[in-house]
C-alpha cells in the first residue's frame, strides 16, 4: 500500500473503518464570527425554500407520530429526537423568510430568530441522531418528507461550518485527495494491480471505451477488498465490456452527508465525466446506499440534463443478469434473512432486485418483521457512523436492527450496502454478537456456478 | 261618587260572582298566585274607573280589530265597555270638531291620571307632515298626550318597536313611541297584532297593581318572558330532527317543525304557543306555517321569513365577493412568494460572492 | 335600537360575511404563496410514468398507519379519527348546519336525527379532552406544540360546547347562545387559513407531493 496521508489517520484495525478520534474537538469550520456563521447558516437555508420544502413546512400538525418511528426516539425517550424537532431552526428561518405569512412572522416576531447557539445546539441533532433513513417520511400523515428536509438543513449547517468534526475531515479529504478515506487513484491502482495478481482475475482500469463504468466505494477499496475480486468475477460471467476509470471511480459522497452542495456536485460529476468519456451506457453504482441516492436521483440535476446512461445499482444488475440466464448460480442451503439499506430501497426504489437475487440463491428467506420499505436503519448512514461522540447512541439504536436480526432465527445476514456492513461489524464487536452482514454481491461471485472451460 | 268597575260590571247585568271569576281568570291569565285574584277583586272593586285615551298613528287598525274581535260577549269586550274610553277614532261614533272637543275635555278633567293606549308608529320625516290629523302632527300629539298619561302602553310592534312604517327603507322617518316619549313609563305591548287575552291581561294589571315587571324591551315577563318555541307543542319533532322542508311534503303534513321554513319561534318572545288566537283556536305554526316573529323588533329585516335562522342575513353576492377575495388572496400570495424568491436570488448571489461557492445555477433539487 | 337579537343579527350577518371573506381570502394566500415557490426540474430518469396518479392516491393510503408503525400509535390516531368523524358528523348533518351551508353554496342534503348529533358532539367533546391531555403530558408533544396547537385546539372546543347549549338552551337566552355559537365559529373560520388547521386543505397536496416524488423513484409511497 502506498503512504496514506496522516492529516486525519485512518483507524485501519477497528471493526468500522473512520478518522480517528481527534483530540481537541472543532466541531466548528473555519475561522469566522458568530454574525457570518449565522448569515451563511440562514442564507445556506434560504436557498432551499422551494415549493415542496415550503408546502412541508407549512403542513406539519405537530402529531408527533414520526418521533414514534424513529429509532433514536424510540430508543431513548429523548423528545429532543423527534424528527420534525431536528428541523426547527430550519422551519424557523423559512417561516421568517420565505413563508406566505414572513412579513407578520418578522413583524410579530410570531416565530424567533435564529441564533448561533441554537445551531451549535442542534448540530447533534441534525448529523448525530439522524441518518436520514426515511421512516419518519413513511409514517407523517400529512406525508411530509422529512428525511429529505434534513438533508436540505445540513446544506444551510455545512455553509455555516456547523458539521461534526471527523464528518467534515473526512469530506476534506474526499475533495483534496479524490477519496474519503485516503483511497487515491494511486491507491486504487495498487490495489486493483494486487488483486489481480492476488486472485488471478482481469480488472480493467482506465479502458479508452466500454459499455459499463464502474465504480466503487472506498469503504470496499479499503475493508472489503474481495468485492472488487466478486465484480471483476461477475462482469466476467455477464461478458460485459467493463471498466473502472481513475478519473471517476468514488461512489461515495461524503459531501451530499455534510451537506456541502459544491463537494457533492464535483463528486458526481467525476463519475458522470468519466462514464461519458468511456461511452458508456450503463455506469453501475456498489453496494453503497447513499451512493444510488447521489447519483441514480440527484446527479442529473447537478450535471443539468438528463444522464445519457442507465444508472444501476449492483443489486439490479446482477438481478438482470440471473433473469438474462447470464448468471447461474449454486443453492446456498442456509436460512438468510436480507437487511434492507435504507437509501436503496426505502428510499431508492430497488426494493425487490435484491429479493430476486436471493431467491435465485436458493437461499431460505426469512424477512425481519418490519422489512422493505419498513425496516429499521441500521444506524450507520448519514455520516453518522463517522461521528465518534454519536457512538454510545449509534449502539442504542442498533439494538433494535440486531434484535429484529435475532428474531428471524437465520443464519446469514444479507445486505448490499458496505455503510451498513461496517456498521453492522462494529455494532457486533461491541455488542459480542455473531453474524455480520454478508455482502449479497460477495455471495453471488462466490456461488456462480464454475465453468466448464 | 265615580262608578268603579264592579259598578260598570253591575249596570251592564253582570252578578258581583261575574266580576270575582273575571278577577280570578285575569290572574291566573297573568300567572299571579291566587292571592292576587283576591287583591285584584278589591281594587276594582274601590277604584273609580279610569278614562283611557287610545290614539292611532301610523298603524293598520289591526290591533285594535284584534282586541275587539267578538263574536259572543268577551270578557275583553266587556272590560272595553266597563272603563271609560273617553277616545278612540275608530269605534267612536262621533268624528270631527266634536270628538277633539271631547277628547281635549276628557284629558283635562283626568290630567295626570289617564291612561295612554297608542297604536301605530310615529313619523318623524318632514317635519312629522306624514301623519297629520286635526291639523297636529302626530309626534305633537303624541308629546302633548304623553304628558298628562300616568303611564303609556304602546300596543302592537308599530307602536312598540316601530313595526311596518319602520322597516327598511323607512321613508317616513317612523320611530315607536319610546322614541318620542321619554319621560313616563311605558308598556311595550309587541305583536302583529299582539294576541287581546294579553291587551286585556295587561290593563288589568295596570289597574290592579301598577307597572308590571317588564323586560328589556319593555314588554312584560308575564307574557313576553318565554319564547315561542320554549312552549310549542312541535318542539318534540325539533329536538328528534324531523322538520317539515316544504309547505305540502310529507313533514308539513304530519305537523313537523317548521325551523326549516323559517320559523323564528326560537328568537321570538311571546305567548302565542299557550295563549294562542281566537280563545285558544289556533296559532300559526299549529296551522302549519312557521312564525313570522312579529313581536320582536326589525321583524321585517331579519333575512326573510322563509329564510331559516341559521341562514345569514346578509344580501351579498356571494359568487362575486368570495371569487374576489380568492383572487385577492393569490395576488397576496404571489407577491409574498415573489418577495421570498427575490430574498433566495439575494442570498444566493452573496453566496456566490463568497471563497469556494461556483454560482448554484444547479443544485441537488432534492426537493 | 339595541334589541335582543343584537348580537345574533351581528352573527348571521357581517360577522358571518367577514368570516367567510378572510377565510378564501387567507387559504388562497397561504396556499398560492407556497405553491408560486421555485419548482425545480427534477431531470433523473424516473423509475415510473405517471407518477402524479400514484400521488393521487397517496392522499387515500396516508390515511391509515402501516401495520409496522401501528404498534406504537394506532391508539392515538383511532382517538384522533373518532373525534374527525364526529366532528364531520356534526358540521355536515345537522339540520342548521345543512342550511347555513345551503344558503351560502346551495348545496344540500339530508339530515340526521337530532339524538345521534348529540351524541356525536358527545364524542367529540370527550376525545377532544382526551387528545388535549395527551397534548399536554407527552414529551414528544410537549416539546413540539406551541400556541397555535392550544389555541386551534381551543377555537375547535368551543363551537361544539356552545352548538350544544344552544341547541339545548342552556345557560341562557337562545338568542345569545345561538350568537355565541356563531360568533366562535366564525373565528374558527377566520382563524382556519393562518394555522395548523390549514391542514383540512393542505394534507391534500403535501401527501401527493410525497406520493409523486416516491413513486416516481419505484418507492413505496
Amino acid at each position: 500500500m502506498t503512504s496514506i496521508d496522516t492529516q486525519f489517520p485512518l483507524e485501519l484495525n477497528q471493526s468500522r473503518l473512520s478518522i480517528q478520534k481527534p483530540e481537541p474537538r472543532y466541531d466548528k469550520q473555519g475561522e469566522m464570527a458568530d454574525t457570518e456563521r449565522l448569515d451563511r447558516a440562514m442564507r445556506g437555508f434560504v436557498k432551499e425554500f422551494g415549493a415542496t420544502a415550503a408546502l412541508y413546512m407549512e403542513s406539519c400538525v405537530h402529531c408527533g407520530q414520526c418521533a414514534e418511528v424513529c429509532q433514536y426516539y424510540v430508543q431513548t425517550g429523548d423528545p429532543r429526537y423527534t424528527p420534525i424537532w431536528k428541523l426547527e431552526p430550519f422551519k424557523q428561518a423559512y417561516k421568517r423568510e420565505a413563508g406566505p405569512f414572513s412579513f407578520f412572522f418578522r413583524l410579530f416576531n410570531l416565530k424567533r430568530r435564529v441564533t448561533v447557539q441554537a445551531l451549535e445546539e442542534w448540530q447533534e441533532l441534525i448529523y448525530d441522531s439522524c441518518t436520514q433513513c426515511g421512516r419518519c417520511t413513511m409514517v407523517c400523515p400529512m406525508g411530509i418528507d422529512i428525511a429529505s428536509l434534513v438533508g436540505l438543513a445540513r446544506h444551510g449547517m455545512a455553509a455555516a461550518g456547523l458539521v461534526p468534526h471527523e464528518l467534515w475531515a473526512t469530506v476534506e479529504r474526499a475533495k483534496r485527495e479524490g477519496s474519503p478515506l485516503g483511497t487515491t487513484p494511486a491507491v486504487l491502482k495498487d490495489r486493483i494491480a494486487w488483486l489481480e495478481d492476488e486472485h488471478n482475475v482481469e480488472i480493467p482500469l482506465d479502458r479508452e471505451r466500454a459499455d459499463v463504468l464502474m465504480t466503487i466505494s472506498s469503504i470496499e477499496v479499503m475493508k472489503y477488498p474481495q468485492s472488487i475480486v466478486a465484480l471483476a468475477k461477475i462482469m466476467k460471467r455477464m461478458g460485459a465490456s467493463w471498466t473502472f476509470r481513475s478519473d471517476g471511480y468514488e461512489a461515495t459522497n461524503f459531501s451530499m452527508f455534510a451537506g456541502d452542495q459544491q463537494g457533492q456536485r464535483e463528486a458526481s460529476l467525476k463519475l458522470i465525466e468519466a462514464a461519458i468519456a468511456v461511452g458508456a451506457r450503463m455506469l453501475i453504482l456498489p453496494e453503497c446506499g447513499h451512493a444510488y441516492q447521489a447519483l441514480r436521483w440527484q446527479g442529473a440535476n447537478f450535471y443539468g440534463k438528463p444522464l445519457p446512461f442507465q444508472v444501476l445499482q449492483i443489486a439490479e444488475y446482477l438481478a438482470e443478469g440471473i433473469r438474462q440466464g447470464k448468471l447461474q448460480l449454486q443453492p446456498v442451503r442456509n436460512s438468510a434473512t436480507f437487511h434492507d439499506p435504507c437509501q436503496i430501497v426505502r428510499r431508492g426504489g430497488v426494493t425487490e432486485a435484491p429479493r430476486e437475487v436471493l431467491r435465485a440463491l436458493g437461499v431460505e428467506l426469512r424477512e425481519m418483521d418490519a422489512h422493505g420499505a419498513y425496516n429499521w436503519c441500521c444506524g450507520g448512514g448519514g455520516g453518522v457512523v463517522t461521528i465518534h461522540r454519536a457512538d454510545p447512541l449509534r449502539y442504542k439504536t442498533y439494538q433494535i436492527k440486531m434484535q429484529q436480526v435475532e428474531d428471524t432465527g437465520a443464519e446469514m445476514l444479507v445486505s448490499t450496502c458496505s455503510n451498513c456492513r461496517q456498521t453492522f461489524d462494529d455494532g457486533q464487536a461491541h455488542f459480542h454478537g455473531d453474524k455480520t452482514a454478508q455482502s449479497l454481491l460477495e455471495l453471488v461471485a462466490d456461488h456462480l456456478v464454475t465453468e466448464q472451460e | 261618587m265615580e262608578d268603579t268597575i264592579l259598578d260598570a260590571f253591575r249596570k251592564n247585568g253582570l252578578s258581583r260572582r261575574a266580576f270575582l271569576k273575571f278577577c280570578a281568570a285575569t290572574a291566573s291569565l297573568l300567572a299571579l298566585p291566587p292571592a292576587a285574584a283576591a287583591a285584584m277583586a278589591e281594587k276594582l272593586a274601590s277604584a273609580p274607573r279610569p278614562t283611557v285615551i287610545y290614539l292611532s298613528y301610523q298603524e293598520c287598525t289591526g290591533c285594535l280589530e284584534s282586541m275587539t274581535r267578538s263574536f259572543s260577549p268577551t270578557i275583553e269586550h266587556l272590560l272595553f265597555n266597563n272603563i271609560s274610553l273617553a277616545f278612540n277614532d275608530t269605534l267612536q261614533a262621533a268624528a270631527g270638531e266634536a270628538a277633539e272637543a271631547a277628547r281635549k275635555e276628557a284629558m283635562r278633567k283626568a290630567w295626570g291620571k289617564y291612561i295612554l293606549i297608542v297604536d301605530g308608529a310615529v313619523p318623524m320625516g318632514a317635519g312629522g307632515a306624514y301623519c297629520v290629523a286635526a291639523g297636529q302632527s302626530a309626534v305633537d300629539d303624541l308629546r302633548h298626550a304623553a304628558q298628562g298619561a300616568a303611564a303609556i302602553i304602546a300596543v302592537g310592534t308599530c307602536a312598540a318597536f316601530g313595526g311596518v312604517p319602520y322597516a327598511a327603507p323607512n321613508p317616513t322617518g317612523a320611530v315607536p313611541v319610546s322614541e318620542v316619549v321619554r319621560d313616563r313609563p311605558i308598556i311595550n305591548v309587541s305583536g302583529c297584532p299582539p294576541i287581546p287575552e294579553v291587551m286585556t291581561g295587561v290593563v288589568v294589571y295596570y289597574l290592579s297593581f301598577g307597572m308590571p315587571a317588564l323586560d328589556r324591551q319593555g314588554r312584560p315577563l308575564t307574557f313576553y318572558g318565554n319564547t315561542i318555541h320554549d312552549r310549542c307543542y312541535r318542539r318534540p319533532f325539533y329536538d328528534e330532527g324531523r322538520f317539515a322542508h316544504t309547505f305540502d311534503d310529507e313533514g308539513a303534513r304530519n305537523g313537523w317543525c317548521l325551523y326549516e321554513l323559517g320559523c323564528k319561534g326560537p328568537v321570538t318572545y311571546n305567548a302565542c304557543a299557550t295563549l294562542k288566537w281566537n280563545q285558544g283556536t289556533s296559532f300559526p305554526i299549529q296551522s302549519g306555517h312557521g312564525c313570522l316573529g312579529c313581536s320582536e323588533p326589525d321583524f321585517w329585516d331579519k333575512g326573510g321569513f322563509y329564510r331559516p335562522l341559521p341562514a345569514a342575513t346578509g344580501h351579498w353576492p356571494r359568487g362575486e365577493v368570495l371569487g374576489g377575495a380568492a383572487l385577492g388572496g393569490a395576488v397576496v400570495g404571489v407577491g409574498a412568494a415573489a418577495l421570498a424568491r427575490s430574498r433566495q436570488q439575494a442570498s444566493a448571489a452573496k453566496g456566490a460572492k463568497e471563497v469556494n461557492s461556483l454560482p448554484p445555477k444547479e443544485d441537488s433539487h432534492e426537493h | 335600537m339595541s334589541t335582543e337579537t343584537d348580537l345574533l343579527d351581528f352573527a348571521r350577518g357581517p360577522a358571518l360575511e367577514a368570516a367567510l371573506i378572510i377565510l378564501v381570502f387567507g387559504m388562497f394566500w397561504r396556499l398560492v404563496g407556497v405553491l408560486v415557490l421555485r419548482r425545480p426540474r427534477d431531470l433523473s430518469e424516473p423509475r415510473v410514468r405517471h407518477a402524479w396518479l400514484e400521488g393521487i392516491r397517496t392522499i387515500f393510503t396516508r390515511m391509515w398507519p402501516r401495520r409496522e408503525f401501528r404498534p406504537r400509535i394506532l391508539h392515538w390516531e383511532a382517538v384522533s379519527y373518532v373525534f374527525h368523524f364526529s366532528l364531520a358528523l356534526v358540521i355536515l348533518g345537522l339540520v342548521p348546519h345543512i342550511l347555513l351551508i345551503r344558503d351560502i353554496t346551495g348545496l344540500s342534503w339530508p339530515g340526521l336525527p337530532t339524538g345521534v348529533i348529540t351524541f356525536a358532539t358527545g364524542v367529540a367533546l370527550i376525545s377532544l379532552l382526551a387528545l388535549l391531555a395527551h397534548r399536554a403530558t407527552h414529551p414528544v408533544l410537549r416539546r413540539i406544540s406551541n400556541f397555535d396547537d392550544y389555541f386551534s385546539w381551543l377555537l375547535v372546543f368551543t363551537p361544539l360546547l356552545t352548538g350544544l347549549m344552544a341547541y339545548y338552551h342552556l345557560g341562557g337566552r337562545y338568542e345569545d347562545l345561538l350568537a355565541v355559537h356563531m360568533l366562535s365559529a366564525e373565528l374558527l373560520l377566520a382563524w382556519l387559513p393562518f394555522s395548523k388547521l390549514a391542514h383540512t386543505v393542505l394534507f391534500l397536496f403535501s401527501r401527493s407531493v410525497t406520493g409523486t416524488i416516491y413513486s416516481r423513484r419505484g418507492a413505496q409511497t
